[in-house]
This record gives structure tokens, C-alpha cells and sequence, in this order.
């Protein structure tokens, strides 16, 4: 499949490490927007504005809504200005349907699946990043393939495995549906972040006495930190955020938070501001998490293929 | 990131010299990196061989939940049925329909986005954070969202388009909901392909933009010949991914319409799921989620032939 493109000049290492020689720098792009005539300005500013308005409506309407009282959230001219309150969060918190369990259930699931994923897939990344095995490009694409199938199509033949297995409503079972897509996907980011460090580095370590280990674990790791952080935060995004399994899978035991945002919809009527009020907890954690890294979101979410900025 | 440079001299404390210098370090490498290698494929195995094998199995059988889990031999029976079900090849037109809208719109709308930005010099990296908040929403927030603004009663984007005279229920409506949940997804996912294209642009080197400049070529020009050619394999990375992801994902549609209104937004991965957990009939979406994954990888292969055919393929 893709390797790493053009885009990345020899040498450099999308990770900013020592190792980095070439930057784009955006000060020298001034140039292109002095020479740019008014009219082609004016449009870049209609573009950019009308894609964050179209951006952060629905994300802000959300954020209002859950500080709004009940009659105010569904009324029938918007309201930009109102007398905010936090009864939908206390709503959340208090009586029968208390949300604590589903946070818990939902931090577990995505965290041990992110962790679990980010263990094993930095070594099996590491070891075909350097492998020089037969075959190697059938396990790549096998690997890749894996992340690329439909999650339909995976939810059904799991669903008769973990019946069999007794794995259906429980956490470990949502733990094992993640791994389906988070481990091929932490494997063939983190081969990406290791195939961008020169060889080199570790043969010198090997020279120097270090055992092939020490010098992946003193050497290398060492230099793979934003590749590790990157992995790591985008498997978590992605758990965090899954309902397919979570709302084939769990049950009363392992319900998560995006399963309780559903069950707000009911046949007689939705709460809406208890629902903007899950969607704001279920969001913010991971637009700050996702924001964090977002220097190597390129190669995360391209799957290593490109390099940015 | 801070320069944390790990000279090699300065080995940490634990790392002791191996015994010897190898003279044989080629297996012994080998052996390392199957190592390594062997934990994770061992899982992935696990996860996706044995569903695989499971599927293909379950498209040839009746699968009975009640009393305890049966597979009975069906030949075949499934795959008849699903090459002849018209209902579920209505699906597959919406599938390919809401692919080419969603792929499409997203690709234009994302270079557009990209390429604005990128001659944005002040305020570029808050705007590009502002943009591309959406790609860490849940889909089923999006969803939801998606049906709280639309809301005939109170939902701020129908109170608009009411303004404009639209004053029809949005999600009720069969072409409406279907432009609604294209849209959702447009919304999602356009900034993925904005971040990558982005990057492109900025991976085009400033210099050969001043020559042409200074040799008299215009903007149109100079996008034409000199930026699209040295992007056009970054924008192919974007199409992949998306177009894999377009079949992929489905929380959207399953919390806003769940496939109606008149099954107008029911794609393929909804009537297997429809098929599966309502009808409880796991063969017969065996067959049809066999036909998902075959089509994907029809998908891959075209790009794969694509990129190879830029060399870009090891």
C-alpha cells in the first residue's frame, strides 16, 4: 500500500526530532498572498469564513443548548440569549438514570483498548517497519485491510463469537470489538512513524554494545514520542466515539456514553437539553485530546502516507 | 517538538553491551522482528481471520439463535436471494449514490477549504483548529445534532430555511433527509480531506512558485501545471480514505433516520443490520456483508492500481 510519499524529503522526520533538515516555513508563502489581487483575497475570506461559520453553528448551538432550561432549548424562535443554568448536567447526574456508569464504562472500554493496541502495535510496527522478511508486503496489506473492512461486515461474525464465548455485554468483549480496528490501525501508524527513522540510528547503537532491544527501547522509542502520542489519542478517539459495536455488543453492564446519548431518544419525546448536555461531555474530551496532536494528525489520520506541515 | 536528541554514546544506565559483536546478525534480526511482529498478528488473527472464515461460513447456513446457536447448511440459498432481492439493490444504488455525493462534495469542498487557507498567513493555525473540530465529534452526536437543527418546531436550521420559504420536514422527507444526512457526513468529514490537502499545498516547494511567477504565469496557470501535479498523490491518499470510510461508517444515518423516511436513506450496511438484529435472519446478511467487503476491496484495488501506477507503492 502507500508508503510514505514525496511529500517527505530524505532525512526529514514528520516527529520534529534532531534528525528534521527541511521545514516548511509559512513566512515564506508571503509572497504568494501579496501577489494575490483583491478580488482572489475577498474570495479566500468568503471561503475560510463561510467553513468555520458552517463549522462551529451546529458545535456552538450544542454548548448553548446545554446551559439552557427546558423551555428554552426547544423554543420555537432560537434563542442566542438566555438566562444559563445547569440543570440538564445536574439532570444527568442525579435520579435513575444516572450517567456515572456509562462515563466509567466508556473511559475503560476506549483507554485499555487504546493502551492494549498502542502495545502491541508499536512492537509488530517496529518489527515490519525493519523486517526484511519474505513477504512482507502481503502482511502489510493484510494489516491495512483489516483496519479498511466494513464494520458491519465484522460486527456479524463477532456477534456468533462472543455468544459462544460469553463475551456479549461485557466489558472486555467492547475491549477485544475495538482492537479490531485499533490495533491494525496503531500497527500501520506506528511502522509509519518508525520506517521515517533512518536505520542508522540503531546500527550505530548496536555498534556501540546495545542488544537489539535496548536499542529500540533507549534509542528509538526515545525519538517516537509524538508517533506514540498520535497513535495513541486517535485510537482512543476512535473507541471513545464507536456506537456500531457498543450498541450491538453492550448491555446493561458495558453501556457507554454514546449508547446513553441514543437511549435519550425515546417513542414519547427527547430531552434535548439533557442531550446537548451528553454530546458537550462526550465532545470536549476529545476535540482537546485530538487538538493536542494535531502537528502529526496529517500522518495519523492519512495513515502515514502524507507528512504535513 | 523539543530536540530530545539521544546520543548513543551516552547509553542509559541498563544497557549493558551484549555479550558478543554477532557475526551472524542477519537471522538473529529476522528473529527479532517476527518477535515483535508475533503478539499483534497473533490477536489480529483472532479478530479478523476467524470472523472471516465465520462469514463466509454463515452465508451458506441458516444461523438459529432460539435454543442455543446452530449453523444449518443452506447452499446456496442466501447468496440466491441476495443477488436477486430487489429491495437490497435499491440499497446499493442509495450506497452508491451517497458514496459519490459524499466523496465528491467532501474532495471539492475540502481543496477548496485547503487551499483558502493555505494563503490565509494570519490567524492560519486558529482557523485550521477551528475547522477541524468536527472530525472528533462522535458520529452519533452528529446525528443528533443533526436532528436538533432540523427540527420542524424548533430546530434552528429549519427555522431558517423556513425564512427561505423551505417549510417542509426535513428528515420526513424522503429527498430532503437524504440531502440531510449526505450533509452530516459532509460536515464530519470534509476536514480530513482540508488537513490533508493542506498539507500538499504546503509541500509545494515556494521557489518554483516564485519562477513562474517570474517567468509571467498566471495564478490559474500556476495552479494547473505546477500545484495540482505535485499534489494530485496527496489528494489520492485523501480519495482513499475517504472513499474506504464512506463505506465503512453508518452511525449517522442509523441514529437520524435509521434508513427511512420509505427506506430512502437505507444503505447496504443498514439493511444488514435491519436483516441481522431486527429479522434476526444472520445468514442472509452474512451473504450481503460478504458483498460489502467484496466490493471494498474492489474499491482498494483501483487506488492501489492508481498509486502504484505513480510509483508510489512499495
Amino acid at each position: 500500500m502507500t508508503a510514505p510519499t514525496q511529500t517527505t524529503s530524505p532525512g526529514q522526520t514528520s516527529d520534529g526530532s534532531p534528525l528534521e533538515t527541511i521545514k516548511v516555513n509559512p513566512k515564506q508563502d508571503a509572497g504568494i498572498e501579496r501577489r494575490m489581487s483583491g478580488p482572489g483575497r475577498i474570495g479566500v475570506w468568503i471561503v475560510v469564513v463561510l467553513a468555520g461559520i458552517w463549522t462551529v453553528v451546529p458545535l456552538l448551538w450544542m454548548l448553548l443548548g446545554s446551559f439552557k432550561s427546558s423551555a428554552d432549548v426547544t423554543s420555537a424562535s432560537p434563542k442566542w440569549f438566555f438566562a444559563p443554568s445547569l440543570e440538564n448536567y445536574a439532570g444527568l447526574f442525579t435520579g435513575a438514570n444516572n450517567l456515572g456508569p456509562y462515563i466509567v464504562n466508556s473511559m475503560l472500554a476506549a483507554g485499555i483498548s487504546a493502551i492494549l493496541s498502542l502495545v502491541l502495535g508499536t512492537l509488530a510496527g517496529y518489527g515490519l517497519a525493519r523486517t526484511e522478511m519474505k513477504g512482507k508486503r502481503h502482511l502489510a496489506f493484510w494489516i491495512i485491510s483489516t483496519r479498511m473492512a466494513p464494520i458491519a461486515a465484522v460486527i456479524l461474525p463477532l456477534f456468533l463469537m462472543f455468544r459462544v464465548a460469553g463475551l456479549i455485554d461485557t466489558l472486555p468483549g467492547l475491549i477485544l470489538a475495538y482492537m479490531t480496528f485499533n490495533l491494525p490501525f496503531a500497527t500501520w501508524l506506528m511502522q509509519a512513524f518508525f520506517a521515517e527513522i533512518p536505520p542508522s540510528i540503531e546500527e550505530s547503537a548496536k555498534v556501540a554494545g546495545c542488544t537489539n532491544w535496548q536499542a529500540f527501547w533507549y534509542v528509538v522509542l526515545p525519538l517516537s514520542k509524538s508517533g506514540l502520542v498520535t497513535t495513541g489519542i486517535l485510537c482512543l478517539v476512535f473507541a471513545w466515539n464507536d456506537y456500531a459495536f457498543a450498541s450491538t455488543f453492550a448491555g446493561p453492564n458495558s453501556q457507554t456514553l454514546p449508547i446513553a446519548a441514543s437511549q435519550l431518544v425515546t417513542q414519547t419525546g427527547v430531552d434535548w437539553g439533557q442531550l446537548t448536555a451528553i454530546g458537550t461531555i462526550v465532545v470536549v474530551p476529545m476535540v482537546i485530546a485530538g487538538l493536542a496532536v494535531r502537528r502529526w494528525l496529517v500522518t495519523g489520520l492519512s495513515l502515514g502516507a502524507v507528512t504535513g506541515e | 517538538m523539543k530536540p530530545d536528541s539521544v546520543s548513543v554514546e551516552e547509553r542509559p544506565a541498563g544497557a549493558r553491551p551484549s555479550q558478543q559483536p554477532e557475526p551472524r546478525r542477519q537471522p538473529r534480526r529476522l528473529h527479532f522482528s517476527a518477535g515483535l511482529l508475533a503478539p499483534a498478528v497473533v490477536v489480529m488473527a483472532i479478530l479478523s481471520v476467524i470472523p472471516f472464515i465465520t462469514l463466509i461460513v454463515m452465508s451458506f447456513s441458516r444461523v438459529r439463535l432460539l435454543g442455543g446457536l446452530r449453523l444449518e447448511f443452506a447452499g446456496l440459498d442466501n447468496w440466491a436471494r441476495a443477488l436477486t432481492d430487489i429491495d437490497l439493490w435499491t440499497s446499493w444504488l442509495l450506497t452508491a449514490i451517497f458514496f459519490v455525493a459524499t466523496v465528491g462534495l467532501e474532495m471539492v469542498l475540502g481543496i477548496a477549504i485547503a487551499f483558502s487557507l493555505h494563503k490565509v498567513i494570519r490567524g492560519r493555525s486558529l482557523l485550521l483548529s477551528i475547522i477541524l473540530l468536527p472530525m472528533f465529534v462522535a458520529p452519533v452526536i452528529v446525528g443528533l445534532l443533526g436532528r436538533y437543527l432540523t427540527d420542524p418546531t424548533f430546530g434552528l436550521y429549519a427555522h431558517v430555511l423556513q425564512n427561505l420559504g423551505i417549510k417542509e420536514d426535513i428528515l420526513g422527507n424522503p429527498t430532503s433527509a437524504f440531502i440531510a444526512v449526505t450533509l452530516m457526513d459532509v460536515w464530519e468529514w470534509t476536514p480530513l480531506v482540508a488537513l490533508i490537502a493542506l498539507a500538499g499545498f504546503s509541500s509545494v516547494n515556494p521557489s518554483i512558485l516564485e519562477a513562474a511567477a517570474l517567468d509571467g504565469a498566471g495564478q490559474f496557470k500556476t495552479l494547473r501545471h505546477i500545484v495540482f501535479p505535485a499534489i494530485s498523490n496527496v489528494l489520492l491518499v485523501a480519495l482513499l480514505i475517504r472513499s474506504m470510510d464512506a463505506v465503512r461508517y453508518f452511525d449517522i444515518i442509523t441514529i437520524t433516520t435509521n434508513g427511512g423516511p420509505a427506506n430512502a436513506t437505507k444503505i447496504v450496511p443498514l439493511r444488514l443490520f435491519e436483516t441481522a438484529f431486527r429479522f434476526f435472519d444472520l445468514g442472509y446478511a452474512a451473504a450481503i456483508g460478504l458483498m460489502m467487503l467484496i466490493v471494498t476491496i474492489l474499491i482498494a484495488q483501483v487506488f492501489v492500481r492508481m498509486l502504484d501506477k505513480k510509483g508510489l507503492t512499495k
